[in-house]
């Protein structure tokens, strides 16, 4: 690790300040920032702390929304009462990642600086060639061992997956980042590869997440995040899916229906086409099926990740029926 | 002449303490609160850092090494290359071949494996050295690499004819048999991914060196430090008194350790050297990739006619390991004809090395797979055919068993996992969403035997010390050693004190192959038996014992008192009596080492496997079994399988700790879950390198991957096998495991899956 | 922490780039608090807390396995709650109080209700994970995560264990979990 200077921030005016310092990177629970400096591949001139910044952990859920403060640890927002019941598959996202550990210790603000697992890209000295760490440079994952890799969202510059889980059911219920001079939906912080695979979030020099919100409705009120994977535990998503549900008074019509997939696409990726079916729709086993087949549109594998393309609409069938199953 | 009886009563099998009792580990409270110090957490004064730089290709030259940038940066003291590094001398190999005379240079000129190291940074911080090792740069001239097995460059290798078992007319018989089944089985690179990486500290003073470094083998890597720098054995200490995990793969001094040791000498400074956990799988060897044919002919009741058996495993290109994959093939099951051949094939790989079981692992893989296709081929329970062809003595060494409770294992765990309940056909059986499936298999494991030696002591104050450089990586060591002399001396286990893992003390061979129970306890055994023949001789004839001139010719220490046997005149402690006689101590080595040994032999038992005892020698045909019941659990749209249950049936004879035996036959079922369904070293093709050589991509089962195990003992004391009638342990429970599994995907699924490990893509 | 490690914005609210303002590596002072015990060390900011606790303080209790947060050998508590220490900088849990395994036990070495569990059900073999596990089990049990076998399974598997002792760890966990209720 290439040594680097450390300030510690003690308010969200001097995190943005120090923020624009050339080479300054943030610090919050470190799961990402301290694992890549080891990697070398974040190499920070300046190390930012900003896990010290009073009041930016807060949780406030209500049935209307809930705002959560960046610094607001994974684990305190999995255990949340009213997160797991106004807003399930968050809560569910969120126990599901990672370790008990690590949830301790990563924030939601820094849950979404969350980079790549990409073996190529955590590897600069023996893969040099990685367009997310040296643009221009190449794409070392194409042709090489793909079976992690993204089958949507994939563009010849890069086929990194997006890893996280709690992004996942974040954009399936329209979340907004609170980036303090702006906000912006949790869809649209987060950057397919195309052309620029260097950039991968909507965030400029000196701007600091300070919170997440998260509209409530009914359908995050009956929702479910499921997450398949070799290992029970402790592993990244081979496809994962957060799913809500509304049914119209008949108890059996879809009303509204929220699909997003994890695992298998380059960001956080919105399954539209899936909803668009499915709305005004029967539940119906052969009828959600056939729509989550429709998730996988455009999708392009690179040979052992072709799984993935079988895998994703299943979880995301499974996911709905489950929830229909319950009342 | 003095004669004690020593006696291993049933009734002191069921005392917590006594040998079969079920006594927590003694080393537990060090280990659960922090204050067991393992090899390389040693404090010493100037202790420097040292990185090592691998190569990032996989074959070639290096041409070039800019070490500028490093040398500059701070905190660091030397950056060592091929050229600059001190010259070594070639060490013999485990066999003890005298090696050639030529220099030894543990950083590479020529790459023949990526990650081979070429070169290391010394620093005063850890910190520092690893900044700095990011430093180096390196320039190569690149060749072309053979990846694995399935290059198209590999080519059918080389044969070994030593792998060759044959008898009858093994390929005109399953030709003409009319029932055949043959499939085709791999097993992929898999690592030993020990949870303490390896590493040591290296100190010279003056022409002395001692190495404080996790080992399976103090006295065989303290030959190879002494032959590598030409210093005198004597002049080589290793300390390793905790082993995080060896499982096979710290047997060995390496190359790093010989980086650490040079640079140490270098620099007059101590040096510590830690592998980076990728590092870990690019340093030294994991289990060869293997490939397998097993063709099975029998007759149409079941009955084994024929075996035909063809094997391959990876080696390196500059070194040579063979997986035998014939192990188990030859000797499970009965038949008048078979034939197992085995290839070798090099790839530009480090040498592979021993994991858990080398050998019977995959071989049990093949043959157990294999039988259970011909079941199914012949409408058969896997179970019954298992049964039907059950060896009643070992067909390839036609010897008999010395003692095999393979029927009792079938027979025993098959009722505890309620096998008969089974329903026959594939996919039959389904919770929800879960496809159910039930699979069974055998395994097994020789039994090592080897001479071995321990220093008894008894104490004034009436405790008593063992030692020995024999280690304890988890297997329980210390315990057993410790219950082992507690019984043959006839004191309070609390009053025994055992010490290990250090080279000084009495030498012992590799602890390896499952042998170091059976080894030491033996030597333990005699050696204990010593100090009380030489105690109970003075009581008697030291005119100061309140025993002398008493009318016996033996005297019966129990719980740390001493009294005739009869129970008429005195009764004292072994303290008091000793404190009468003016005795400090009574000292004994004893050995199991045949007298006619010479003094080179003896170092050769010791610091190589040359002197082992073949598992076949005399009468008898020596071995550990094992039956493996599994219901594993399908995601019928995910793929995923979960193992749900275990039950597994072992015999590994007299168990001298079942607490401890029960733990590590359970690790072994865990470790042969992960080969199953997880594990599997990914070889990006272009590079021929390992791509997912960290924990979060290489995986290991988590603990939410593992259910409830059931492990029964069916041993019985195997008289032939060890001097108190134990077998092996430690790696029979892996043996089987991975069948196991795959038999019982197959009976949830209907789908067979050859190629490990199963994971979902090949079920969906 | 002394005051040049924290950020005074500029009068203006601004940093520049470069000049006076660019701050440069430089070794920390810092005070930890482990064990109830103040310990000061002067280290650089990329120190992680795993290094400083096994390289500065001679606290090797707490493991280093993977050395990038994907073992757990290295867990220990901060304010309380369990964290990988090879993924905390030093400086960063400065004013925290700090629990690793040789914190465990009571001052007199009464054994903490795991520590005691783990010995008796025999839930390692090697040792190193150890450690790592007590921490975790402590934690998982305090959290309220050691309900059911499920939920110790789950909530420990972030503490991998190679020498295979899992079903001893659920039996320890499940045991001392009961103890402390009581």
């Amino acid at each position: 690790m290439r040594d680097f200077a450390y300030l510690r921030a003690d308010s969200v005016e001097a995190a943005r300040n120090a923020a624009a310092l050339p080479g300054a990177m943030l610090l919050a629970g470190g799961t990402t920032l301290v694992d890549l400096a080891k990697c070398g591949v974040a190499e920070p001139a300046t190390v930012v702390d900003i896990s010290h910044i009073e009041g930016l952990d807060a949780i406030d859920v209500s049935a209307e929304r809930a705002v959560i403060g960046a610094l607001a640890r994974m684990s305190h927002v999995a255990d949340h009462p009213q997160v797991k019941s106004h807003f399930p598959a968050v809560s569910e996202a969120l126990w599901q990642a990672a370790s008990a550990q690590l949830r301790n210790m990563a924030t939601i603000g820094g849950n979404l600086m969350q980079r790549t697992r990409c073996p190529y890209f955590r590897d600069p000295q023996n893969f040099p060639a990685c367009n997310k760490r040296a643009p221009g440079s190449g794409c070392s994952a194409i042709g090489g061992v793909t079976r992690g890799h993204a089958v949507l969202g994939v563009s010849e510059a890069c086929i990194a997956t997006y890893p996280g889980d709690l992004a996942i059911a974040l954009v399936a219920f329209d979340a907004e980042a609170d980036l303090g001079d702006r906000k912006l939906k949790v869809e649209d912080f987060f950057l397919a590869p195309g052309a620029t695979a260097e950039r991968e979030h909507d965030i400029r020099p000196g701007e600091v997440i300070t919170a997440i919100e998260i509209p409530g409705s009914a359908a995050a009120r009956r929702s479910t995040y499921l997450k398949v994977r070799d290992r029970q535990s402790y592993e990244f998503a081979a496809a994962s899916a957060a799913v809500g549900l509304e049914l119209e008074g008949d108890g059996r019509t879809i009303r509204d229906i929220r699909v997003a997939l994890g695992g298998v696409a380059t960001k956080p990726w919105r399954a539209r086409a899936v909803e668009e079916a499915l709305k005004g729709k029967p539940l119906d086993e052969e009828i959600v099926r056939k729509a989550s087949e429709l998730a996988m549109e455009g999708a392009v594998d690179h040979g052992a990740n072709h799984y993935k393309i079988a895998l994703a609409p299943r979880v995301i069938a499974r996911a709905i029926l489950k929830l229909g199953e319950t009342a | 002449m003095t004669v004690h009886e020593m006696k291993h009563a049933a009734s002191d099998s069921a005392r917590l303490e006594a040998v079969g009792g079920r006594l927590s580990r003694v080393d537990g409270p060090a280990k659960i609160t922090g204050a067991a110090h393992y090899a390389f957490e040693q404090r010493l004064e100037g202790l420097t850092h040292a990185v090592l730089v691998g190569a990032t290709i996989a074959a070639g030259k290096v041409t070039a090494i800019d070490t500028r940038a490093a040398e500059t940066a701070p905190g660091v003291l030397a950056v060592l290359t091929p050229d600059t590094i001190m010259a070594l001398k070639t060490a013999s190999d485990w066999f003890g071949t005298p090696p050639p005379d030529r220099p030894y240079c543990p950083l590479a000129r020529e790459v023949t494996f990526s990650g081979q190291h070429v070169a290391a940074v010394v620093a005063e911080t850890f910190e520092q050295a690893v900044a700095a090792a990011a430093l180096v740069k390196v320039w190569y001239d690149e060749t072309p690499a053979i990846v694995d097995l399935s290059d198209g460059n590999a080519g059918d290798g080389i044969a070994i004819d030593a792998m060759t078992k044959e008898w009858g007319d093994a390929e005109a018989a399953f030709a003409e048999a009319p029932v055949r089944v043959c499939a085709a089985y791999n097993t992929p690179r898999e690592f030993q991914v020990a949870m303490e990486p390896h590493g040591l500290i290296a100190r010279w003073q003056g022409d002395q060196l001692t190495i404080w470094e996790p080992s399976q083998w103090l006295d065989g890597m303290a030959r190879t430090y002494a032959e590598w720098f030409g210093i005198p054995f004597e002049n080589v200490r290793l300390v390793s008194p905790y082993i995080g995990g060896g499982f096979g793969s710290k047997a060995l001094a390496l190359a790093h350790s010989a980086v650490a040791a040079a640079a140490a000498r270098m620099l007059g400074r101590p040096v510590k050297l830690v592998l980076t956990r990728p590092q870990n799988f690019t340093s030294y060897g994991g289990r060869a990739a293997t490939r397998q044919t097993v063709a099975i002919g029998a007759d149409r009741q079941g009955k084994i006619q024929s075996i035909v058996h063809r094997g391959v495993n990876e080696t390196a290109v500059d070194g040579m390991w063979v997986e035998p994959l014939g192990s188990v093939t030859s000797i499970m099951y009965a038949t008048p004809n078979f034939s197992s051949k085995q290839n070798v094939v090099r790839v530009n790989t480090v040498v592979p090395g021993a994991k858990r079981a080398p050998g019977e692992n995959p071989s049990a893989f093949g043959i157990e797979c294999a039988i259970d296709e011909l079941a199914y081929e012949l409408g058969l329970d896997p179970l019954e055919i298992r049964l039907i062809n059950y060896a009643e003595r070992d067909p390839h060494a036609k010897k008999a068993w010395s003692t095999r409770q393979l029927r009792e294992a079938f027979a025993t765990g098959a009722e505890a996992f309620g096998w008969a309940k089974r329903s026959r056909e594939p996919r039959s059986m389904r919770d929800g969403h879960q496809l159910v499936g039930w699979g069974v298999a055998a395994g097994t494991y020789p039994v090592r035997r080897a001479y071995g030696e321990a220093m008894v002591k008894l104490l004034s104050d009436g405790s008593a010390e063992v030692e020995s450089s024999s280690i304890d990586m988890g297997q329980g060591t210390y315990t057993i050693l410790a219950q082992t002399a507690a019984e043959t001396l006839g004191v309070p286990v609390e009053k025994v004190s055992v010490k290990l893992g250090d080279s000084r003390l009495a030498r012992a061979g590799v602890t390896g192959g499952s042998r170091l129970a059976g080894v030491m306890t033996g030597a333990v055994y005699k050696a204990a038996g010593q100090a009380l023949d030489e105690l109970i001789g003075l009581a008697l004839s030291d005119p100061r014992s309140p025993f002398h001139g008493l009318q016996a010719n033996t005297l019966v220490v129990k719980d740390g008192r001493i009294a005739s046997p009869r129970g008429d005149g005195p009764e004292l402690s072994v303290a008091e009596l000793m404190g009468m006689l003016g005795c400090e101590k009574i000292e004994a080595k004893g050995d199991t080492v045949p007298a006619s040994f010479t003094r080179e032999q003896r170092y050769n038992n010791y610091t190589t496997i040359a002197m082992a005892l073949p598992h076949t020698e005399g009468d008898y045909s020596r071995h550990s079994w094992c039956a493996h019941f599994v219901e594993v659990r399908v995601d019928e749209d995910f793929g995923t399988v979960r193992v749900s249950r275990v039950v597994s049936a072992l015999d590994s004879g007299r168990l001298y700790n079942p607490k401890l035996a029960e733990s590590q036959w359970k690790g072994g079922i865990i470790m042969g879950i992960g080969q199953a369904l997880l594990e599997e070293g990914i070889v990006d093709r272009r590079h021929g390198r390992i791509v997912n050589g960290n924990l979060a991509d290489y995986m290991l089962p988590t603990n939410a991957d593992i259910p409830d195990i059931q492990t029964i003992s069916v041993g019985i004391p195997d008289p032939h096998s060890s001097a108190l009638g134990g077998k092996g342990v430690g790696e029979l429970g892996i043996v089987g495991v991975a069948p196991a599994i795959a038999n019982a995907v197959f009976h949830a699924t209907g789908k067979r899956v050859r190629d490990l490990p199963i994971t979902l893509e090949k079920l969906i | 922490m002394t005051s040049q490690h924290i950020i005074d914005p500029p009068e203006d609210g601004h940093f520049r780039n470069g000049g006076n303002n660019q701050p440069s590596p430089t070794t920390l002072s810092i005070d930890l608090t482990i064990n109830g015990e103040t310990h000061s060390l002067d280290i650089e900011p990329r120190v992680t807390l795993l290094d400083a606790l096994r390289e500065r303080l001679a606290l090797t209790g707490t493991k280093k396995g993977c050395d990038q947060g994907q073992c757990g050998a290295c867990t220990v508590h901060v304010d309380g709650e369990r964290v990988l220490a090879c993924l905390t900088l030093a400086a960063q849990v400065e004013g925290r109080s700090i629990t690793t395994i040789e914190g465990l036990a009571d001052a007199d070495g009464t054994l903490h209700a795991v520590q005691a569990a783990f010995l008796e059900q025999d839930a390692f073999q090697c040792g190193y994970c150890t450690p790592g596990q007590i921490m975790s089990a402590v934690a998982c049990i305090r959290e309220g995560h050691a309900g059911s076998d499920e939920d110790i399974r789950e909530y420990m598997a972030g503490n991998l264990c190679r020498c295979g002792a899992y079903p001893h760890i659920v039996a320890a966990v499940r045991q001392a979990a009961r103890e402390l209720r009581s």
